[in-house]
Parts: structure tokens; sequence; C-alpha cells
């Protein structure tokens, strides 16, 4: 008998019809790290999160350490010592580290007040004890996403979870964290703690696992000791054929500049250290020019300002030759832009909408006459993409009951249909599997060859070194290097990424 | 991975709202065998009473019209997200500027003079729910608080003119003089006092709903009222659908004034509107904020009060009851709501 035992798990979801989870066995050993892999859309994530209680399966068993147990929600799960990081963090950013890895089970004084002095002695004790650095008086929202998933990682030790389920967590995080992250885990193996991994990168399932389930259409496909199987065995696996990573960039003559930033600086109240410090960034026609950077050094500052999101403090922003350093978004998307966001759940989307009505909010006025919206125009539309991206849900539904992966597609089906002049795009394969991360970054190079100007923002390196002609790196809210993606590689980038490198700049 | 069950959502909200129903009615019967001596005959009363005759139909059909404006000005702005808790005020302004334009055209035409009247009525509720969608668009003041403020300090100054200057020194009633007749609704339902206007009231909800759910303006406030940062993204100009839906929330109001003073009071009667705002607001989450829906849950609110009126004439219980009843189910509703949306959020946000 194994450590967990996950048997004949049936989910229908009966809010779409959508049977997620069709007599699944999952099985876990005691101090392994176990990948779970598969297409967008495949029930990774519902069946974890039936492991901890936030869905309910309407079949199957649950085995714990050799016992039965029935997990009715996350706190039935705490106890049992079963924790887990949501694909979408879970923090809350007005509060401080401490305050979020304490929640809901606060120490408390008098047993009714929060306990403040208490709960930060605990929290260092985990901290220490584990060996991590932190403050955990800083609040999350000054943080990165690598510092976040380590408040999130805390937060289950602070739970004293034994099994430490993580969905996806490595989709918004650099190389380096990345790195980081694994060696964290690797540890909570030796001392004894099992671990569950999410992910649609297979180098990461060949490097941090030891066994890995594939998923495929709400059943187990396969399971296998990661050892014996390569990454095109496991595609094979995943999507019943296998996919082979083929993207050429071809060369192409820039054209005119499109986006032009001049000296643009952005302050904070309050603070001495300007978050965007005297940029100059200019992006052409077909040209893709990809920004690389650690969390935390003016990349999310970066994108507001671009998309006029964010009033620049001074400095001047000129599209196709045209100021438009105080222009709204409202008036840059009516000029041509658009806009890909790495806030996809709140930004990006409206979980409450409909995938339809979530598909037209650039331009709902092409689907209404006098004010009046056709319906059926909307649904062609949304049928059309639907299809072309293939996207795997009703559109008459809230976004918010697709797959992490689809929500996706779906932004990105919006944006990219709109052919714009210009295109900002921050982390664009964020969750995507790897066919659709393929199609997409074909689509990004054919938007490239019709002549858009195309900003990339990303965490992946992989990403900017396939698709950028140029890759600007971004320091302390400054430019640390504006480099031809020619002859560089990815620890040249690490290096400016870092500050180690940026003394000289090459052009 | 077929699709199967579409409506089951709608089926779990509308099973909830019967249970809440079915405990509100309930703990009346429980109130009626506390307080009366011959309960029997008081929920005969209460349930059967606005149902026995015509006179008596009719009326709660009559005051379920105000309700059904104002449960539809209600909705409009929650569907934005905005709050507008000065319905009270605006339907007392909306009365005062519709009867004050029918003493001051006297020998208008009919159709002209109610026109007027009503449109009146609209500006001057759409332009006090505006003004606090417009404090907030420009200082970020909070809707909920001043549109609050600005409807009580209005009663006030309503009653001022209402006892002062326009007052009737005819009459021993605190009341303006009557409007001339020929501006009067016609009664369709006699001897009860239904009137023309709930026609007129149906046709709005349609409209409403036709606004809100087929108009490009629709989708857009909806959207901001769904997720504003979205909007903004999207390229909605979010600004002006803070001012739209607050100004459309206050018109409706005010129209529901001007409908009551030309249907069925025929005078600016001190405090003829009390209440009218805040059921409009259980009204409207009763009806889960759907124009259609409103229709029903107006006629609803108003069987409870011709009910316990019904009870109160034929029985020996007391008009308060119905207050409790009302009060009753709008806080099991209001928690039913709340309940709702906590339950979304979970299954959602994570
Ligand atoms: N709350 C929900 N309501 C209705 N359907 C849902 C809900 N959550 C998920 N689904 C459906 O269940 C299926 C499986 O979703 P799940 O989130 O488990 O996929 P996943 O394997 O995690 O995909 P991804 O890699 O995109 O995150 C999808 O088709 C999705 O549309
Ligand atoms: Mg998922």
């Amino acid at each position: 008998m194994s450590y967990l035992e996950m048997r004949g798990i049936i989910r229908l979801y009966k809010e779409s019809g959508v049977l997620a989870n069709d007599k699944v066995d999952l099985s876990v050993e005691k101090n392994e790290i176990h990948a779970i892999v598969g297409e967008n859309g495949a029930g990774k994530s519902t069946l974890m999160k039936i492991l901890h209680g936030l869905e309910r399966p309407d079949q199957g068993t649950i085995t714990f350490r050799g016992r039965e147990v029935s997990i009715a929600n996350p706190l039935d799960a705490d106890r049992l010592g079963i924790g887990m990081v949501h694909q979408h963090f879970q923090l809350i950013p007005q509060f401080t580290i401490c305050e979020n890895i304490v929640l809901g089970i606060e120490p408390k004084k008098y047993s009714i007040f929060f306990d403040r002095e208490k709960a930060r002695g605990r929290v260092m004790g985990i901290i220490k004890e584990y060996g991590f650095k932190i403050e955990p008086g800083l609040t999350v929202s000054q943080l990165t996403f690598g510092q976040m998933q380590l408040v999130e990682i805390l937060k289950m030790l602070y739970r004293q979870a034994d099994l430490l389920i993580l969905d996806e967590p490595t989709s918004v995080l650099t190389e380096q964290e990345i790195k980081k992250l694994f060696t964290t885990l690797r540890n909570l193996k030796k001392i004894g703690k099992t671990v569950i991994i999410i992910t649609h990168k297979l180098n990461e399932v060949k490097e941090i696992s030891d066994r890995v389930t594939v998923m495929r259409k709400g059943k187990v496909a396969a399971v296998k000791k990661t050892a014996e199987v390569d990454r095109k065995e496991l595609s094979r696996l995943m999507v019943g054929k296998s996919v082979l990573y083929d993207i050429e960039r071809a060369e192409l003559t820039r054209g005119l500049p499109v986006l032009e930033l001049k000296e643009v600086t952005l302050r904070q109240k309050n603070q001495d250290m300007p978050l965007l410090d005297k940029l100059n960034l200019t992006v052409h026609a077909s040209e893709i020019v990809g920004v690389a950077g650690v969390g935390g050094n003016g990349l999310a500052e970066l994108e507001d300002v671009v998309t006029g999101l964010r009033r620049i403090s001074s400095g001047e922003i000129y599209y196709n030759n045209n100021r438009i350093t105080n222009s709204t978004i409202h008036e840059l998307r009516e000029q041509g832009l658009c806009y890909v966001p790495a806030d996809r759940l709140y930004r990006g989307s409206s979980l409450r909408s409909s995938v339809k009505e979530n598909m037209i909010i650039t331009n709902s006025r092409n689907f209404q006459k006098a004010g009046i919206m056709s319906q059926k125009r909307v649904q062609d539309f949304a049928d059309t993409l639907t299809a072309k991206y293939s996207i795997d849900g009703d559109t008459a539904l809230p976004i918010g009951y697709l797959s992490g992966g689809n929500i996706q597609k779906v932004i990105l089906a919006r944006e990219l249909e709109a052919k714009a002049d210009f295109i900002v795009f921050s982390e664009p394969a964020w969750g995507l599997d790897i066919a659709s991360s393929e199609f997409v970054y074909k689509k990004i190079l054919q938007l490239r060859e019709q002549g858009s100007a195309i900003l990339l923002i990303s965490s992946d390196l992989q990403e900017i070194l396939t698709l950028a002609d140029r890759v600007v790196v971004m320091y302390k809210g400054r430019i640390a290097a504006d480099l031809a993606n020619r002859e560089i590689t990815k620890e040249i980038i690490g290096e400016y990424m870092h500050g180690i490198r940026g003394d000289f700049e090459v052009k | 991975m077929g699709l199967k069950k579409k409506n089951s959502e709608l089926f779990v909200n509308t099973i909830g709202l019967l249970i809440t129903l079915g405990i509100a009615f309930f703990l009346v019967i429980i109130l009626i065998f506390i307080l009366s001596d011959e309960p029997g005959k008081t929920i005969y009363y209460f349930l059967i009473g606005p149902f026995i005759n015509k006179y008596y139909f009719g009326n709660m059909l009559n005051s379920a019209i105000p309700l059904i404006f104002t449960g539809l000005g209600i909705a409009v702005a929650f569907r934005a997200s905005m709050f507008n808790l000065g319905g009270e005020g605006q339907v007392y302004a909306g009365g005062l500027a519709a009867t004050v334009i029918c003493l001051a055209l006297p020998s208008a035409g009919a159709l002209v003079g109610i026109f007027l009247a009503v449109l009146s009525a609209i500006l001057v509720g759409g332009v006090i729910g505006g003004l606090s969608g417009f404090f907030k668009m420009k200082w970020d003041t909070d809707e909920l608080i001043s549109s609050f403020l600005f409807s009580a300090a209005l009663i006030l100054i309503i009653n001022y003119f209402i006892t002062g200057i326009l007052n009737d020194p005819n009459s021993n009633l605190l009341t303006t003089p009557l409007i001339s007749d020929k501006y009067f609704f016609l009664y369709i339902f006699p001897p009860s006092r239904l009137d023309i206007s709930i026609i007129f009231a149906l046709l709005t909800a349609i409209l409403v709903f036709f606004f809100m759910f087929y108009s490009k303006w629709g989708y857009e406030m909806r959207m901001c009222g769904l997720n504003r940062e979205f909007s903004r993204y999207g390229g909605i100009n979010t600004a002006k659908y803070i001012v739209i839906p607050m100004f459309l929330s206050g018109g409706l109001h005010g129209l529901a004034g001007s409908i009551s003073i030309l249907g069925t009071y025929h005078m600016c009667l001190k405090g003829f509107s009390g209440g009218m705002g805040w059921n409009g607001i259980a009204v409207a989450l009763i009806a889960r904020n759907n124009p259609l829906a409103v229709i029903p849950a107006a006629i609803f609110f108003a069987y409870l009060e011709a009910g316990a009126k019904a009870a109160m004439l034929h029985s020996d219980i007391t008009f308060e009851i119905a207050a409790v009843v009302q009060s009753t189910i709008f806080y099991l509703i209001t928690a039913q709501a709340l309940y709702n949306f906590v339950r979304y959020r979970k299954r959602v946000e994570v």
C-alpha cells in the first residue's frame, strides 16, 4: 500500500457538464517527488483540489498513510498534513508575510486578540528551521513571484504539511527562482516530505521528479519512473502523438519606430528610488523586443506605463510619432494597442462573465448596430475563436469555470485576433501546454512578419531567446542591457538580471 | 466530455429562494399565532385576503407599481456595482417635481403636461443620483454614503416646501394642492385604484432588461460592475459608468415618484413615498437584479402588504405585522444573497 492512494476518482462539473476526472487512480510513495503532467483541461487541478478538500469527488476513495480518509474541506486536509499551493497565488497582497502565513490559525492572546509577537516568533522559527532567508515583516505586494512562492510553501510548512501539492509553481518564476525552488523541494524531500508537482515543462519533470503520472482527457494515460521516459515519450503520452517544437524565426529587416520611450521615469510617493529610471527604448515595426528581469525591477511598471494604465512622472512616450505620454488605455486601444497582461485573473479576464463576454471586451463596438448587440455575431465570433485556438469550454458559461490554461487561451485569442500594429505580451505562455504554447509562439512570429511591433515581457528566458530580435534587461528600474539576439546566452542575460554585469552597454 | 445540465445553477438559486420564502412564511404564521386571538381567520385573510375581491386585488397591483420602478432603479445600479441608498429622497423629489409642473401648467394639454411632469421627475431624480456618481468619479467619495446623505437632507427640504410655500391652505392634510384632474391616469380596474401606469411599469421593466443585456451600453456597464480593472484594461471608459448607472437609478426612482402622483395620490402628500426606496432594495435583491424578475418580486412585496392590510381589517392584528414580515423577508433575502456571494468567491477565486 502506497503512502497516498486515490482510487477511481470521478468528478463531473455539473455547471459545465465536464467530466474532469474519469476514474482516476493516483498513487504516490512516501518521500518521493511525483509529477503530474497533461494538456490544458486534462483534469490535473481538479484532482489536486479533491485531494485538498476544495472539490468533492462524485465517486472514489482516498487512502492516506494506510487509512481511508474523507476530506471535506481544506481544514481537513491541513489536519491530515496535506498542503497545497494553487495555480494562482492565494496571498493577501496588503498583509505581511507573517500575517499571510498564520492566516486562519493565528496565535491568540487571551484567546481573542491576534498575538503579533507570538506569530512573528513562530514564523521566524519555521524560516530558521528550514534554512530560508526572508524577512517576515515585508508586505506581500512588495515581493517577487519567487518570494511569494516561498511564502506559499512556508504557509504549508507552518501547517505542518507532510504531503505538499504544488500546482504549476514554476510558470511565472525566472530560471534562478526555479532553481531555488527545486533546491528547496529536494531539501524537503531529504527531511522526509512528499511532494506532488504539476508542470507543463517536461525538462522540469525530468529534473525534479522521481515518478510521473500522465493525464489525458480526465483519465490517467500512464505512470512512469521518470528515469525511464524521455521528453518525447512523455509528450506522446500526453497528447497521443509526439509534438516536436519547431519554431523558426525568419530573418526580417525591421521597419520604422512604432513605440518610443524617451527618458521615461516613474516615481512613487515617499520613495527615493524611482520605479522606472530614465528609460529609453524603441520598438520598431516587424520587431520583437524581449524584456527580461527579476520581479521587482520595473517589469510590471513598464507594462503599465506603455499600455497607458499608469501615468509617468517625467519623460515622453511616442506612438507612430504621436505623443501619447498622457493617453489613457482607452485612447491607445482605439489607436490599435493590443495587450496580454501578466495578471490574467483580474486584469485579463472577468471571471464571473461568460467566455463570450470576455472575448469581446476590446471590440464590442464591432458587434453592435445603433447600440444594439447582435447576439448572433458575438456567438459566431466566439465559435470561431474557440475552434481556432482549441479552447475547451462552453462559451456561454463564466470563464472562471475553465482550466487555467484555457483562460489564458481566451485572452490570447482575443488580443491576437485584433491584428494591431503594437502588441504588449506579458508572460504569454503562462500555463499553456506544449502544443498551445507552440501555437501561440507561431502566431506571435506571424504578427511580426505582418509588421507588428511587439514588446514581450517574460520570466522565461528560453521564450525570449526563441522569439525576440532584441533583448532588453531591466535591473533596478533601469535598462541594464539592450542586446541583439545573436550569440547571447541565458547565462549572459542572467548576469545582467542580477546586476553582476551592467557596466557597459551593447547595441 | 459532453455538455449536460446547464441550468442547474439557476435551479439551485431558485430552490434557495423558495426555501427562504418558506422560512419567512413559517415565521409569519408563528407570529400570527402569538399575536392573534383568532389565528385561523387571521392567516386566512393574510394569505387569501388580497384575492377575495377586485378592490383588494387591484390595489395590491397598484402598490406594486412604484416598487417595480424603484426595484429596477436599484437593480441597474447594482449591476454596475454601484449602490444607491438614496432612493427614498429621489422618489420624493420626483413626486414633488411632477406635482410642481402640473400645478404650474394648469392649462396645458393633458399629454404635454404629463410628459413634462414625468420627464422633469426623471431628470430631478437622475441628477440627484448622478451627483453621487459624479462625486465618486471626481473625488472617490463613497456613493453609498453620499446618496444616503443627499436623500436624508432632501427629504427635510421637501417637507419644508410641502408644509411651507407649496402647502394647500384649504386642506387639513400636510400636502400641496390637488393637480388638475385632466392629468390623472386612467383607472383600469374599478373599483380599485389600479391605473394604466401598470402597463407602463411592465414596459419599463422590459426596456431595462433589453438595455442591460442586449445593448452595448448595458454590456459595458455590466462588465464594469463585474470587474472594473478588466473593463479599464479592455478600453472601456470606466469613469462614464460610474455616473451613468447612478443617473439611471436616480431617474427610475424619480419616475416612480411621478407615477405615484399622477396615478394614485394626485397631490404631493407629506411623506407619501415613505418606504418605496428601501423596499426597492429588497425587491431588487429578491429579483437578483434581473429586471424582468423585478415584476413578480414587486408584486410579491405588495402582496405581503396587502395581506397584512386585509388581515388587519378583517381580524384583530395591527398593521405592524406587515412591517415585521417585510423586514423578516428582507433579512433572509439579504443573508441568502451574501451566502451566494461567498460561495461564489470560494468557487471561482480558488
Ligand atoms: N469550477 C468549475 N466549474 C465547471 N467546470 C470546471 C470547473 N473547474 C474546471 N472545470 C472544467 O474541468 C476540466 C478540467 O479542469 P482542470 O482545471 O482540472 O484542468 P487542468 O488539467 O488543471 O488544466 P490547466 O493545465 O489548463 O490548468 C476543464 O475542462 C474545465 O473547463
Ligand atoms: Mg490547472
